[in-house]
């Protein structure tokens, strides 16, 4: 809820908007200026937008992906190979993504500002705005709350990740608990979300219509907000026990089931897929592991070539379903790694040169945007900051970032570093 | 104050009230059954006085009639005792024809053991804004409210707890839990500093931490600095197993500057709006009470202590700010909400809706030494607290601040966890949920070396994993009703909840079971969950649900029970 101490104690009531998406829509239509206008085309638009966020904890190294450099100093033993777009080499390592490069825009440009695991996580994911002495929300619980609910009555922001689930809610920052993610840990449900045995298909129908009856006449004689908030939450619960095929492994075809690996990444982005298939706006996948200080090349080996299959069938799924018109996909790690190979034959954390990849909605298609040096250790380019990202994601999502702002009970704060700007090559 | 008599009709009968005296409030009001209201302004007591200027900010506009004693008798018990009434207590009330009986019920329920048991859950959620519980830090806030312990006397523990006093010592808690480390993050002193602010005194230094604030003229950096002096020089005890701070020996004022002009400041411990505390110097192996023992892990207890400075300046009845605080926070309990709003936003920016009130309600818990339960009583016997909340018929729903319709409140996962098995149990269940000593601890770090050799009870557990899935969650101020899609799935699902819903002797299922008769089931169901009659559509629908599935009645009716249980009617406190 809104809790701006500047407007008006109606404005604390609760509203229909409020909670669709289980988050107060009604303060990000405000944010953003809509408050009170109808609907208009770009609004029906901004309906539509999904993201796909891939997070690679620990760091993919750049020279075994996106920014191979292959026969210098600390290429590394792996070669490097053309792709669907003339020019674009990737590392070998990314065959099948290779294929895909055509709807790719590639940043190589990166330069950041943290080399621990620790902070860096969150400073990436937070977008690492100039501190004012709040907590940023991380991308996703940030798009949740700007881009508002959609109408798939299904959580807005779904983290699949290996390893425990629950409910995120540090995820969201200032924004509060609402704005967090829920976790499906291991793609499995969310607890309590199976039927009980004592509670037959039957029964939870007559009870869900008994409870909405209540819930009707009371609403007859009350101020709405609570009811609506009860309803929708009960909607909510009832629309994911349904789905439970999102969370049905075996519901796959055998073929997709093998495009995209038997492994915890390829079955979480398959996974993915569905989700964003039934309409959830905001989908996280984490992939664990990557921080190779040692034998980084035996490592990159296994894990990039997992990441290749499952993230190439997927780029290749939405862009043949239409989907990458609407979805945003990201994917990326808190940092690169050192070009210099370690002792170990390793690379360690490496802020000052790295890559990403993104796709889709707004997204300029088959682009490589920055350059690095001879041996990779520098950005000879600009160099971007996770800032400009986020000001390039936002703008691919239809969300001003200069203008819009966060209204955080009277402090007002931008959505994305004010020193930082978009990166116009990488929008469509 | 004024000394004029005025008159004003009553809508349900008519009384006039003399007034005999202030000074004991439960003896100081005579009704009689007369023609008119004869009140004596200057002597009246706090409640009627607080009617007098809510009626007079709502300016003419019409004020709900009082509400009917069944939704009386429901918010009455979920205030004072934390759950719905059994059947039993309720038809009780009901069937009283007694004039008072409303005013008899506050008294009862505020004599009640059950009391105790409510202001602990709730200055739990509200203190510790669910970070974890610990038996002790629990047992010192039961004794308090047990005790109607002054708050001034309250806060003072909090802030400087005492760890030689066994009932109280546990009020640490309220410091060890946010200076505890999380993985790893820092010590969140600021965080604690903030705390401080927002809870006993009503204002959130957040921004203030850098800079003046930009917006709220009267937060200055000085204020959160000269609080953070004080808890930056604290640590957690770790000689003893009971939750304790220690204090550092301070020897030099907090430097430090503003972000935008970049002049070095400094600061010695400050209460915001106060006078710095001198830093109370001493020779080198003279700064100790208690000396640091190294064998025991022990760090000392140095001679100076800003805490202690800190709790003998702050929570006094001449700090304006932390009279207001309380006052504002009691009434958003009772009253559903702040007469500023946010609780901790109050500040000449964002004044009380009603100001005069706000005084006034000061200046009388003051006067009757910071009594808590005086001040509660007071507040349940307002008019406006016992307003009908129902919209008016013209559709024209009053703003949340003038209180011209009763404001529903949120219900804590402990109300509605005690209130789901009152409603589904024996017709006189009226359990005392929890041992009032509560066992409860969410990490077994914090237990007692005793407490880790307990197995919850039942109830225990059954009250953690209402907590768990109902509760916001931690650091969240639970304000607005705010259920999830955790709470949801918990409701539909879980099996503790559905457990409840199994017949067992004279339960409320079993009793329906055993009922042929329809209307008779309506009015049992809706008298245990909804503590009111049903009406004549709702009789009709219980009719053909039952009619309907005559072939799966047990069915038909656990389904009946856990549709009111799940309603919003029931989750709230309306």
């Amino acid at each position: 809820m809104n809790r701006n101490p500047l407007c008006k104690p109606e404005e604390h009531q609760l509203s229909r908007r409020d909670w669709l998406g289980g988050i107060a829509g009604a303060t990000a239509a405000g944010t953003l200026g809509l408050s009170g206008l109808p609907l208009l085309a770009e609004d029906l638009k901004q309906q539509q937008k999904q993201v796909l966020f891939v997070w690679l904890d620990g760091g993919i190294s750049q020279l075994e992906s996106w920014d191979p450099k292959p026969n210098t100093e600390f290429g590394g033993p792996f070669r490097s190979i053309p792709t669907s777009v003339p020019g674009t080499h990737l590392s070998e390592l990314l065959p099948q993504t290779a294929r895909q490069t055509q709807h790719l825009a590639i940043v190589r440009s990166l330069c950041t500002q943290d080399n621990a695991h620790s902070s860096g996580v969150e400073r990436i994911q937070r977008g690492d705005p100039k501190n004012r002495g709040v907590v940023y929300p991380y991308f996703g619980s940030a798009v949740t709350k700007l881009l508002g609910p959609n109408d798939s009555g299904l959580p807005p922001y779904v983290w699949i990740k290996p390893m425990s689930g629950g409910f995120m809610y540090k995820d969201a920052g200032f924004l509060g608990p609402k704005y967090g993610a829920l976790a499906f840990g291991d793609g499995q449900p969310p607890e309590n979300l199976l039927r009980h045995s004592s509670v037959t298909a039957a029964d939870l129908i007559e009870r869900s219509e008994l409870r909405a009856a209540a819930d009707a006449e009371f609403a007859k004689r009350q101020r709405p907000g609570p009811t609506e908030a009860n309803g929708f939450v009960y909607d909510m619960g009832l629309e994911l026990m349904k789905r439970m095929d999102l969370f049905d492994r075996t519901a796959f075809s055998a073929r997709d089931v093998v495009r995209y690996g038997t492994h915890d990444l390829g079955r979480h982005l398959l996974q993915a897929r569905r989700m964003l298939e039934a309409g959830v706006r905001f989908v996280k996948v984490n992939s664990y592991g990557w921080d190779s200080h040692g034998d980084c090349f035996n490592g990159s080996l296994s894990l990039v070539s997992k990441f290749d299959q499952a993230f190439a069938a997927i780029i290749e799924d939405l862009a043949t379903a239409g989907m990458l018109d609407n979805v945003l996909v990201i994917a990326m790690s808190e940092f690169g790694r050192t070009p210099r190979v370690n002792g170990h034959l390793g690379r360690d954390h490496w802020p000052e040169a790295w890559s990403l990849v993104m796709a889709g909605c707004g997204v300029q298609r088959g682009v490589v945007v920055g350059k690095t040096s001879e041996n990779g250790t520098y950005v000879t380019t600009e160099g971007y900051d996770i800032g400009h990202m986020f000001h390039t994601w936002f703008r691919a999502l239809g969300i001003d970032p200069v203008k819009t702002e966060y209204n955080n009970q009277g402090q007002p704060l931008p959505i994305a570093h004010e020193d930082c700007h978009a990166v116009l090559e990488l929008l469509a | 104050m004024q000394t004029t008599s005025h008159f004003r009709m009553k809508a349900g009968g008519l009384s006039a009230t003399v007034l005999l005296g202030v000074a004991l409030p439960f003896m100081s009001v005579v009704v009689f059954q007369a023609v008119f209201v004869l009140t004596v302004s200057a002597a009246d007591e706090l409640h009627v006085r607080i009617d007098r200027q809510i009626v007079a900010a709502a300016k003419g506009e019409p004020v709900a009639s009082s509400a009917n004693d069944a939704t009386f008798v429901r918010r009455i018990f979920l205030d004072l005792a934390g759950r719905v009434p059994s059947w039993q207590e309720a038809t009780q009330f009901l069937a009283s024809r007694e004039a008072d009986k409303r005013v008899k019920l506050i008294n009862d329920l505020l004599a009640r053991p059950d009391y105790a048991r409510r202001m602990q859950d709730l200055f739990n959620a509200m203190l510790l804004e669910r970070r974890g519980e610990n038996a002790e830090w629990m047992r010192f806030l039961h004794v308090s409210f047990e005790t109607n312990k002054p708050w001034d006397q309250l806060v003072r523990e909090v802030l400087h707890p005492d760890p030689n006093h066994e009932t109280t010592r546990g009020a640490a808690f309220f410091h060890t839990k946010r200076l505890d480390k999380t993985g790893q993050q820092e010590t969140d002193y600021p965080g604690l500093t903030r705390d401080v602010g927002r809870l006993f005194l009503g204002m959130d230094l957040q921004c203030a931490q850098c800079h003046n604030h930009l917006f709220i003229d009267p937060y200055k950096q000085h204020d959160f600095q000269g609080l953070f002096a004080v808890y930056q020089n604290t640590f957690i005890r770790s000689d003893v197993t009971f939750p304790a701070i220690g204090e550092k020996v301070m020897t030099k004022k907090l430097d430090f500057m503003s972000v935008f002009d970049k002049l070095p400041l400094a600061t010695g411990p400050r209460v915001p709006g106060g006078k710095e505390i001198e830093i109370v110097q001493f020779e080198k192996g003279q700064e100790f009470f208690v000396p640091p023992d190294r064998s025991k892990n022990f760090l000392g207890t140095p001679k100076f202590s800003p805490l202690e400075a800190l709790a003998n300046e702050l929570p006094v009845s001449s700090n304006r700010a932390f009279v207001d605080n309380i006052v504002n926070r009691l009434w958003f309990v009772m009253l559903g909400h702040g007469l500023v709003t946010p609780l901790d936003q109050h500040h000449v920016g964002n004044p009380s809706s009603h100001p005069e009130l706000m005084e006034e309600l000061g200046r009388e818990f003051v006067a009757h030494g910071l009594d808590l339960k005086w001040m509660i009583r007071e507040l349940a016997l307002t008019e406006a607290y016992q307003r009908s909340s129902e919209v008016p018929a013209d559709g024209n729903i009053p703003p949340l601040a003038t209180y011209r319709i009763a404001n529903v409140k949120r219900l804590s996962a402990e109300q509605i966890m005690a209130s789901v098995l009152v409603a589904t149990g024996g017709r006189d269940h009226s359990p005392t949920i929890v041992p009032a000593v509560a066992t409860a601890t969410t990490s077994v770090a914090e237990q007692t070396p005793e407490a880790k050799k307990v197995e919850p009870t039942k109830t225990e557990k059954l009250r953690m994993a209402f907590v768990k899935s109902l509760a916001n969650a931690p650091q969240d101020p639970e304000i607005e009703f705010a259920p999830s899609l955790q709470s949801s799935l918990f409701m539909l699902n879980d099996a503790a909840v559905l457990d409840v819903l199994t017949p067992q002797a004279n339960n409320l299922i079993d009793r329906l079971l055993n009922q042929p008769d329809t209307a008779a089931i309506a009015d049992e169901l809706y008298l245990c969950v909804l503590t009111r009659t049903p009406t004549s559509a709702e009789r009709a629908v219980v009719a053909s649900h039952l009619a309907k599935h005559a072939d799966r009645r047990s069915a038909a009716i656990t389904n009946l029970a856990w549709s009111l249980l799940a309603s919003t009617e029931f989750c709230i406190n309306h």
